[in-house]
């Protein structure tokens, strides 16, 4: 039954892929806000979250405005697959150095531009992320880790779509500390998203003024191989026309107390991301359930 | 001041027992015994390599404990850049 649902859903993502290969750019978008409208109203269980979090966030003021943002968000999400998935054929006509604007400090550009520097890339569910990746290759290899996805055959066929130019992926729980330091040996970004749910293995910090669930690996990962972390993001401000951002980088020296330390770099990170969503509140991947902790711990400071 | 093998291996007992994801008798942990056999994933490696450069006060490079598979090769690891 599983198997036969897997397969249902391969061949609904393989006639999408199709389709999207086969539209220009503006009726895949047309058509990736139709299949967001969709989701919003099929998933209610993700779209009460996303509501949920935007009022906790004190995004949205009220419920209705909450609603709005929610669907825009689906939208959204829907938007970076289809753009994704539309890139490769799109850069092969426009050059992508036309397509791109890099809003970063110069301290971060020469980072990215020294091909013998690793640099431990910090980002969010927001923007067009995996352009954000796409574009960042061009200027420095990019290892990216990745969650896989519960069916195996989309899975796969993701696996097979997504690595472009110089951005590779690994997935998480294959990803080796062999090969993460030695891709920031070899001067590579390597790509982290900082807001997904740690289960019992992460830290609580504060998230727009909440406790959150965080992953300590970036953090552990500065501290043992001190390279800088730079907070990067991508914005799509037209069709297929994208911003880059950046702040940074940072660098924190071990102290001894690796709480302390380890609590200092996310909470550093997670107020970059927090500006960051603040700046396009309607691109940001609301229906996360990072805040879903015990209620009894809240966020200490160091 | 130079650190006794043993007392190297005494110390890796006890960031060992901090950090694995697994229990063990850590007394019994000896030199022949297999790092990634201890509970030692690639999460708790950071928490690992962290932990024994603050302990030892030793600078090195994260992937150079790669080819380090047991408590003993890494006591010699350990060992070498704490005389060095």
């Amino acid at each position: 039954m599983k198997r036969l649902r897997h397969l249902l859903e391969y061949a609904a993502v393989r006639t999408l892929l199709l389709l999207v290969d086969l539209l220009p750019v503006r009726a895949a978008v047309a058509l990736a806000h139709g299949i967001g409208d969709l989701s919003w109203l099929l998933m209610f269980r993700r779209r009460r979250v996303a509501i949920d979090n935007l009022l906790r966030a004190g995004i949205a003021p009220d419920a209705r405005t909450a609603r709005g943002l929610s669907r825009a968000a689906f939208r959204h999400f829907v938007r970076v697959v289809v753009t994704s998935i539309k890139s490769d054929a799109h850069w092969r006509r426009h050059p992508w150095q036309e397509c791109v604007e890099w809003q970063i400090p110069a301290e971060v550009a020469a980072l990215l531009d020294d091909p013998q520097q690793g640099v431990i890339l910090a980002s969010g569910h927001l923007g067009s992320w995996e352009i954000g990746a796409q574009v960042l290759s061009h200027r420095k290899p990019v290892l990216g880790i990745t969650r896989r996805i519960n069916n195996p055959y989309i899975d796969r066929l993701m696996q097979r779509r997504k690595p472009r130019h110089r951005f590779e992926l690994t997935p998480k729980r294959d990803a080796d500390l062999g090969r993460l330091v030695g891709a920031l040996g070899a001067g590579k970004a390597l790509a982290i998203m900082i807001d997904t749910h740690a289960r019992e293995r992460g830290m609580v910090v504060d998230f727009f003024g909440r406790p959150a669930s965080s992953h300590t690996a970036i953090a552990l990962l500065h501290l043992v191989t001190r390279k800088p972390i730079v907070f990067g993001w991508c914005r799509e401000v037209a069709p297929m026309r994208f911003r880059f951002h950046a702040t940074g980088p940072f660098r924190f020296a071990p102290t001894g107390d690796k709480q302390r330390d380890v609590r200092v770099i996310l909470e550093q990170l997670n107020r970059e991301l927090e500006t960051a969503v603040r700046s396009c509140q309607d691109q940001y991947m609301w229906g996360h359930r990072r805040w879903r902790v015990p209620a009894d711990v809240a966020p200490t400071g160091p | 001041m130079t650190v006794t093998r043993s007392q190297i291996i005494h110390r890796l007992r006890g960031i060992m027992a901090r950090t694995a994801t697994t229990q063990h008798d850590w007394d019994r942990v000896g030199e022949e015994d297999a790092i990634a056999a201890l509970g030692i994933d690639s999460l708790a490696m950071l928490d690992f390599v962290y932990d024994i450069q603050q302990e030892f006060g030793i600078q090195f490079e994260a992937h150079e404990l790669v080819e380090v598979t047991t408590v003993g090769k890494l006591a010699t690891f350990i060992g070498e850049r704490t005389t060095a």
